[in-house]
């Protein structure tokens, strides 16, 4: 039996290395999707049997004679024992966000090649590594936050910087992600009408649920996820209608002041009425499109239409600027390693845990799932024929702002495309144009649509699919602003509330729509600012937030590595080390060459010289210099926040490092600081 | 079958903070009602949106 179990892996691993070989030397002719499909499941297969069972085995020392804090504590509230697989689930809804999503689309622009690998490899050895070990690292302190564990583990320095990163970091967050929803719905009744519709749904749901049938929430999700499809048809017939489509067509500045309204007023609402029944509905839909696409590749089993490299690699994408290294890294971040999951380890999860080792399933495996949905969204994006992906995703400032304009300079890269291409694809979808739809979220929606449509239904019900996952997205995206809105003002009103009391109550009207407003304007004054960029805003923000978001990675990974450390000297600190190094010398590099890079598309100070140049020398006309003056502005703005998050992780890293060298040559207590061993009474009838 | 029918069920339950309803009844000694609803909804809510959504 054994023999045939080590043959089982070995012929697992063999097909891992054959498929994973087979896309990295495979050149010309376009490949199957499966083999990505194949690639991943089995090296992730591996990773989650040897190396995930090593570190559960060996470091962490798992036990499952150890009552959990949700036994110990349990109180029927955040403290409750959970069956694996609920909690597995209930996990991953938490975890699984845009980013995976959108991230991998955009870095398709170096070929399916370098973003394959990324996500595969760095999921496995760093991203997984990462959640399930903070996942263990909180269960065993009684679910204490990943702040908490840095101040108690690091010191007060490294907690209070971590907290001021998350802060930031939501910031620039909220910000890109509701640029890739105005750039998905500018100039779209349909899309338009759809999500503007799903509000009065949520409202609705709200309602039902609190008044009219309190406690029936999947009743009252299958009512909404009803209405919201049938306002994917209505938003159809609106796009049709000469009255009303003109009304919900918008310009991306009108739908940037709604984006930004509807942030104020979600955060400010009481959240019974629109952010709580639109989570319940997005985290719903949101497993039933990651099931269902996964259904659909494995059904449509599509050909992957971009090659293993394109000539982007060179730097000069349209997309984004910068070469593979860094910018892969960063841009695909949380379908690989995200720092915003180390949050989740460290919030409710750990609290649900019945027993020790099922922390593995959970921690480790959830992130490789969320891991296959970057890998099926990168699928989708490559799907699409090279010169229409480019063509969608391309801004106006670099493929010239007409349609004969876009398709000549996308056809020369080597892509080929044709206007009338552009607009029947645009005609099939229900769309007046595709072009300049920066963000990554139309060309998922895109490739999305083409494999649902490829099971049935063809280009018939393109339309219908495409606006469905424009729905998807935009959806949840909107739980995202709206959550993290609310958040921001937590965290303001808690510092505020030190200065001025009254500031920091939840229920003082004024400082609640005081509070609200300025997180509000903060991420909608970089959102403004990436709308009205020329070169789409995508190429400047994601960078910053793909910074942001490893960087906060990093600091968990600091805080890992020191609790390893604490636990077992040197010895398996290079299991933390190893991605933190990685990290840091990839976002560092980014950090430097958004900072001073001399090619003006890349560096932030470059672009701001080289628009005062333009400035000072006269070239730009003066209707248009308030607009310039406030671009090299917003350059330098960029270009300090940068700075700043460096600086924030540089001061976490050395404080992590002077603890090491502390407890490594014997100067600094090695204290660890996990709750006392007590036996497990938890019976398994109970789970 | 049954057994994954029922974990699938659990999952969209736990989701759906009807299983954590539940828990609260039982371990608060109270039957349903519209206001007990509200009074755990409440609470429930407060605690989940202050923490960030994950991106």
């Amino acid at each position: 039996m054994r023999i045939f179990h080590r043959l089982i892996w070995f012929a697992v691993a063999a097909v891992a290395a054959l498929c994973l070989g087979y896309i990295a030397t495979e050149r010309g002719e376009p490949i199957n999707s499966l083999w990505l499909v194949v690639a991943a499941v089995c090296t992730y297969l591996i990773g989650y049997r040897f190396y995930a069972g090593f570190i559960a085995a060996k470091v962490m020392m798992l036990d499952d004679l150890r009552a959990t804090p949700a036994e110990r504590l349990r109180n029927g509230h955040d403290f409750e024992p959970t069956n694996k697989w609920i909690l597995f689930g209930h996990h991953f809804a938490a975890i699984a966000g845009p980013g995976p999503l959108v991230g991998p689309t955009l870095a398709a622009q170096f070929g399916y090649l370098p973003g394959t690998l990324w996500i595969i490899i760095g999921c496995v050895l760093g991203g997984a590594v990462q959640d399930f070990i903070i996942l263990f690292c909180s269960m065993r302190r009684d679910g204490k936050s990943l702040g908490a564990m840095a101040r108690e583990e690091i010191g007060k320095i490294g907690g209070f910087t971590a907290l001021l990163t998350v802060l930031l970091i939501m910031i620039i967050l909220l910000a890109v992600v509701a640029l890739v929803v105005v750039n998905a719905l500018k100039d779209s009744p349909w899309g338009t009408f759809t999500i503007a519709a799903s509000m009065p749904v949520a409202l609705f749901m709200g309602l039902y649920l609190r008044y009219w049938r309190p406690g029936k929430v999947l009743e009252c999700s299958a009512i909404g996820f009803v209405l919201v499809l049938a306002s994917i048809f209505g938003g159809q017939w609106v796009s049709q209608s000469a009255q009303l489509a003109p009304i919900f067509t918008l310009s991306g500045i009108a739908l940037t002041a709604a984006v930004i309204l509807y942030g104020f007023f979600a955060s400010a609402l009481p959240v019974w009425l629109l952010l709580a029944p639109r989570d319940y509905l997005s985290t719903f839909v949101k497993l039933g499109v990651v099931m269902m696409l996964a259904a659909g590749i494995l059904a449509v089993r599509p050909q992957l239409e971009l090659p293993a490299f394109t000539r982007f690699v060179d730097g000069n994408g349209p997309i984004f600027a910068g070469k593979i290294f860094p910018f892969c890294f960063i841009t695909i971040a949380c379908g690989a390693i995200s720092g915003f999951h180390a949050l989740i380890s460290s919030g409710t999860t750990p609290k649900m845990i019945a027993r020790e080792k099922n922390a593995w399933p959970v921690g480790y495996g959830s992130m490789l799932l969320e891991s296959f949905v970057a890998i099926m969204a990168l699928i989708a994006a490559c799907s699409l024929q090279p010169g229409v992906f480019f063509a969608v995703n391309s801004p106006a400032g670099i493929v010239g702002s007409t349609a004969d304009a876009a398709v000549a300079t996308v056809s020369s890269w080597g892509y080929p495309v044709t206007a009338a291409q552009m607009s029947s694809l645009a005609a099939d979808v229900g769309e007046k144009s595709l072009f300049y739809r920066t963000g990554g979220a139309p060309s998922l929606a895109l490739g999305m649509a083409h494999i649902f449509a490829g099971t049935g239904g063809g280009r018939a019900i393109l339309g219908f699919w495409y606006h469905f996952a424009i729905m998807f997205e935009a959806l949840f995206i909107l739980t995202v602003i709206d959550a993290g809105t609310r958040v921001g003002r937590f965290m303001l009103q808690d510092l505020l509330g030190q200065v001025y009391k009254p500031l920091g109550r939840t229920s003082w009207m004024p400082g609640v729509i005081g509070t609200s407003a300025v997180i509000v304007a903060s991420w909608g004054y970089f959102l403004y600012q990436g709308v009205i960029d020329p070169l789409g805003g995508i190429n400047s923000l994601w960078p910053l937030f793909g910074i942001a978001n490893q960087l906060l990675a990093a600091i968990a990974l600091c805080v890992a590595t020191t609790i390893l450390i604490k636990m077992h000297g040197a010895k398996y600190m290079w299991i933390t080390c190893t991605p933190l190094a990685w990290l840091l010398i990839v976002t560092f590099t980014a950090g430097y060459q958004k900072l001073f890079s001399d090619l003006p598309r890349i560096g932030f100070l470059a672009q701001a010289e080289m628009m005062q140049n333009a400035l000072d020398a006269g070239k730009i006309a003066a209707a248009n210099i308030a607009s310039q003056q406030t671009q090299i502005f917003n350059a330098k703005l960029d270009a300090v926040v940068t700075g700043v998050f460096m600086i924030l992780v540089a001061t976490v890293l050395a404080d992590s490092i002077r603890v090491w060298i502390g407890i490594l040559s014997g100067t600094r207590e090695k204290r660890v600081s996990e709750t006392p061993f007590v036996m497990t009474r938890l019976q398994a009838e109970e789970l | 079958m049954k057994r994954a029918w029922a974990l699938f069920v659990g999952l969209l339950r736990e989701l759906s903070d009807q299983n954590a309803y539940e828990r609260h009844l039982a371990s608060h000694g109270v039957t349903h009602s519209g206001a007990e609803w509200r009074r755990f909804s409440e609470e429930r809510l407060r605690a989940k949106y202050a923490r960030a959504k994950c991106c």
